[in-house]
């Protein structure tokens, strides 16, 4: 079978599963029933789909989504994320979007140093996208935001990404993680921009109320009652992790652990609000697992029948300028990213594509955070963004996918953005590694 | 009839229950290998390769109950187009193709199962785990998924809502 | 013309992955007409821990992949991590051969050669490693990263605090100083970049590199008598080959290691004669065991110890 044909009867077949409705982990195990009997060698086929399955899922690198996920739902359920966000809704004034900004700047910091996106968008989706709700705020003041800052993980060092990613490559791992911080920050900054400009468009996106003009002493009160503590609980996790003391993946444990503390501590948690909680967390959790059971083998599938290869070697084939080929190479990316897994994709483009960088004169480390953009953006393309999931068992029941991805758009436009500036301007990534 | 729905429909919670009980377990055994490594002690390998293992008991002792919620997502493009009839029929349709799916999985995973048996398999981490108490989870969760997802081929409750969007 | 696939259990771009590129090329120009390779890719094809299943069931017809991700079925594999020798001697006094049986009766898959053999492995540490009165190491309050292949070795004799990491987690444990100390072979510690954090190398060496080729013994019975014999004269080519390659790699990455800054300390006498006999005898008992468990029990254990560990060249 040519490299096209293998490559429509996957794609078809998942597109056409998940169109009719089909639970998009079932939709995932049926494309793989099929792939694996056609490329697998039949029956055989199927065990060797179970058995990727059970090694994709029984790896470590899978605790920290339902544990941060745990964390979030304690927090709401408890009430804890009501008393907090109250507290700094009156703190803050009345700035329109104002939690928006929040998620950008927490986000940024907590997604930045526990440098997995999975985990952050479970927890900021499970903390902020309730309470925001509540609000009043429109489901893209919320949903948007978590998105772009759980891409932000990668690219913002520390990054496991980025270290696999210069591994791979043989290139200076450090260059590609400092080359990140810049970029990092100029997105982020975007983000605060389009937040900006979308309580611009629409002034009802944010909920816009006044807020009572308070005393100096009786904000000290309040920040130090209700902000602090919570606050504080993220620290402690930041800073165990940046003490060593624990691994960014059992990180997420201790933030669990110090939320039920707190909760003691206010009196509020109850057997129900423990039962909600892991019944909230499970759902979710259960949900994206089947769907990475049922995944691991589809990317597989592409590689190994040749279909994802074939697609790589025909792109990169043509002779073109080294512009056009930046765009052919960055297009694969986004393709493949919207049915692959970020670590097989790097297996597989990593060994085409930095010996054609390389000819083509680019700086290697500049390349690399461009391919790490690619895969950034691909974490939040349809119709295979885990993120996505994971935001839509998180977010409100009446969410549609539809919010999700317009949601997610504008933020992608932002990465899409730095990509251009980063093509026109090499020096922002390159300037900091440089010194 | 009724007395062995009772108890399908009780062993399909307890299951959930398990599940459950693993996503806390997986917190207590961080938590306790950190603080053991942190105070100098030799941490027990087993809780490490132990919540690696309560991700795979968890995610499928817990997916038939997430059926049944309605929990595993979809897409709802095709079906939101459709008029109401033919909407329950590609309804019924698709969720028949799950039972298929399932009864596929199932049985491959029993096969699954004799195989690791037969072999004397074992999974290889800090210790060596035989294969089949693994596996062993694949004909169970399929097998109770398909029982899950029969609901909607047969039950008067349809999978689809018929309202564009995603749903669980 | 005879085609089989092939995948293999590391990434592309590492040394050992080249190795076995270089043996398909091999491979593919003798056997021009007769038999070919063709490699279908690596871990992101097939899982790597699921590689040895998936020539055992016919998914694919031969995996380049170390043992020690199949001693579920063949604990075995064991003789191998353990060894002092080469591919080269364990082919002339017979011990390739008993393992190749061993393989094709326990995993129903043919053995064809063990390739990139004579690395060892070094332990690495960030700080200067301390010695008791004896001259033992003390590894009291080391943060060691372990894996299945050496916790015996770690935990049981060394009484090591292990931290358990896949080697993608291994740069940035070290970076915030979750571990400050590994295992790790002669080879690729600067491929993984682990030598910006790592400061001392102690000596002696244990342990082998245990990466081999099967195939699926069926397939490989179905193949031709010349098929059979090109792919088997030139995998014992390039056991031979892939030896000579790597101790010049390896003499490469210590010069440049020592360039950077890498400093070598030796256990010697009886402390050192302690730590090696230590490493090699927690793995046999381990291999024992297991091997007592299958039914095909453990009566091959002496005489494959004999062939693969030469007492008198330590
Ligand atoms: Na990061
Ligand atoms: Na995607």
């Amino acid at each position: 079978m040519e490299w096209y044909e293998a490559l429509a009867l996957l794609l078809g077949s998942i597109i056409g599963l998940m169109a009719i409705g089909m639970p998009v982990a079932l939709a995932f195990l049926a494309a793989n029933i099929v792939g694996a009997w056609v490329f697998m060698g039949g029956e055989r086929g199927i065990s060797a789909l179970l058995n990727n399955g059970l090694g994709s899922l029984t790896s470590f690198a899978l605790v920290p989504i339902p544990l941060f996920l745990l964390m979030g739902e304690i927090f709401f359920h408890t009430g804890l994320g009501a008393r907090m966000f109250n507290a700094i809704d009156r703190l803050m004034g009345k700035l329109p979007g104002r939690l928006s900004y929040v998620t950008v700047l927490g986000g940024t910091g907590f997604s930045t140093l526990s440098g997995s996106s999975m985990g952050s968008t479970a927890l900021l989706g499970s903390l902020m996208v309730p309470e925001m709700s509540a609000r009043g705020y429109k489901k893209h003041m919320s949903i948007g935001p978590i998105l772009g800052t759980g891409g932000l993980a990668i690219i913002i060092p520390p990054s496991a990404l980025a270290v696999l990613l210069a591994t791979l490559a043989r290139i200076d791992v450090g260059a590609l993680l400092i080359a990140g911080i810049i970029p990092g920050l100029i997105l982020a900054s975007f983000y605060i921009a389009t937040i900006w400009v979308q309580t611009r468009i629409d002034p009802t996106a944010a909920p816009a109320y006044e807020v009572e003009h308070m005393p100096l002493g009786q904000k000290l009160l309040l920040l130090a009652r209700d902000v602090i503590p919570m606050l504080s609980v993220m620290v402690i996790i930041v800073a165990m992790m940046v003490g060593g003391i624990v691994t960014p993946s059992e990180a997420a444990a201790f933030g669990a652990l110090g939320v039920l503390i707190l909760a003691v501590v206010f009196r509020c948690l109850t057997w129900e609000a423990i039962k909600k909680s892991v019944v909230g967390a499970m759902r979710v959790t259960l949900m994206a697992y089947l769907i990475v059971f049922g995944s691991a083998t589809f990317s597989q599938l592409l590689a190994f029948s040749g279909a994802s290869r074939g697609l790589i070697n025909w792109a990169t084939g043509f002779e073109l300028a080294p512009i056009a080929m930046l765009c052919v190479m960055f297009a694969v990316l986004l393709l493949l990213g919207m049915f692959m897994e970020q670590i097989s994709m790097m297996l597989l483009t990593v060994p085409i594509f930095f010996p054609l960088a390389q000819t083509l004169g680019f700086d290697l480390i500049w390349f690399g955070l461009i391919m790490l953009l690619a895969l950034e953006i691909s974490f939040t393309t349809p119709p295979f963004g885990l993120l996505l999931f994971v935001m839509k068992g998180v977010a409100p029941p009446e969410t549609t996918m539809r919010d999700i991805y317009v949601s997610a758009f504008p933020f992608m436009g932002c990465s899409l953005l730095l990509v251009v500036l980063l093509v026109m301007y090499p020096q922002l990534a390159l300037w900091l590694p440089g010194l | 009839m009724q007395a062995l729905g009772r108890v399908y429909t009780g062993f399909l919670y307890l299951m959930a229950g398990i599940a459950g009980a693993m996503l806390l377990w997986l917190m207590v055994s961080v938590i306790v290998s950190v603080t053991m490594r942190n105070l100098g002690l030799q941490p027990f390998a087993w809780l490490f390769t132990s919540a690696e293992y309560a991700l795979l008991y968890m995610t499928m002792l817990g997916a038939p109950w997430l059926v049944r919620e309605k929990g595993h997502v979809h897409i709802e493009l095709v079906t939101a187009a459709l008029p109401g009839p033919l909407r329950r029929v590609v309804s019924r349709g698709v969720a028949a193709l799950c039972v298929l799916v399932c009864l596929v999985l199932a049985w491959k995973g029993a096969d699954l199962v004799a195989t690791n048996l037969a072999r004397n398999d074992y999974d290889v981490r800090a210790y060596y785990f035989p294969r089949w108490m693994l596996t062993i989870s694949f004909p169970v969760c399929f097998g109770l998924m398909a029982v899950e997802f029969s609901r909607f081929v047969f039950g008067d409750d349809l999978m689809h809502s018929g309202e564009a969007g995603i749903h669980e | 013309q005879e085609t089989l696939t092939a995948v293999h259990a590391f990434p592309e771009t590492l040394i050992y992955t080249q190795s076995f590129f270089e043996f398909v090329e091999k491979v593919n120009a003798a056997g021009e007409g007769v038999v070919q390779i063709e490699v279908r890719g690596g871990p992101e094809a097939i899982g790597m821990f699921q590689q040895p299943d998936a020539v055992r069931d016919g998914i694919v017809d031969m995996v380049y992949t170390p043992g020690s991700f199949y001693a579920g079925a063949l604990p075995e594999k064991d003789a191998m991590v353990t060894s002092n020798l080469t591919a080269v001697e364990t082919r002339a006094n017979g011990g390739t051969e008993m393992i190749d049986q061993i393989h094709q009766e326990k995993m129903g898959v043919k053995y064809l050669g063990w390739f990139d053999s004579g690395v060892c492995y070094n332990l690495w540490t960030r700080n200067a490693p301390e010695f008791d009165a004896d001259g033992n190491l003390e590894v009291e309050g080391l943060k060691l990263r372990g894996n299945a292949v050496y916790n015996a070795f770690f935990t049981n004799y060394l009484g090591a605090q292990v931290i358990d990491l896949p080697t993608t987690e291994v740069y940035s444990a070290l970076e915030r100083g979750v571990v400050d100390a590994t295992g790790w072979t002669q080879i690729g510690l600067i491929d993984l970049k682990w030598n910006e954090f790592l400061n001392y190398r102690i000596e002696p060496c244990f342990f082998s590199t245990d990466l081999g080729v099967i195939v699926n013994l069926d397939r490989w019975n179905g193949l031709s008598d010349e098929a059979r014999t090109i792919l088997q004269d030139v995998a014992i080519q390039h056991e031979k080959d892939s030896v000579e390659a790597l101790r010049t790699k390896r003499d490469e990455d210590f010069a440049a290691l020592e360039e950077g800054g890498m400093q070598v300390v030796e256990l010697e006498g009886e402390a050192r004669a302690n730590y090696l006999e230590a490493a090699r005898s927690t793995t046999w008992e381990r291999m024992k065991g297991l091997m007592a468990e299958h039914p095909m029990g453990d009566g091959l254990y002496d005489e494959l110890i004999a062939k693969f560990y030469d007492l008198s060249a330590e």
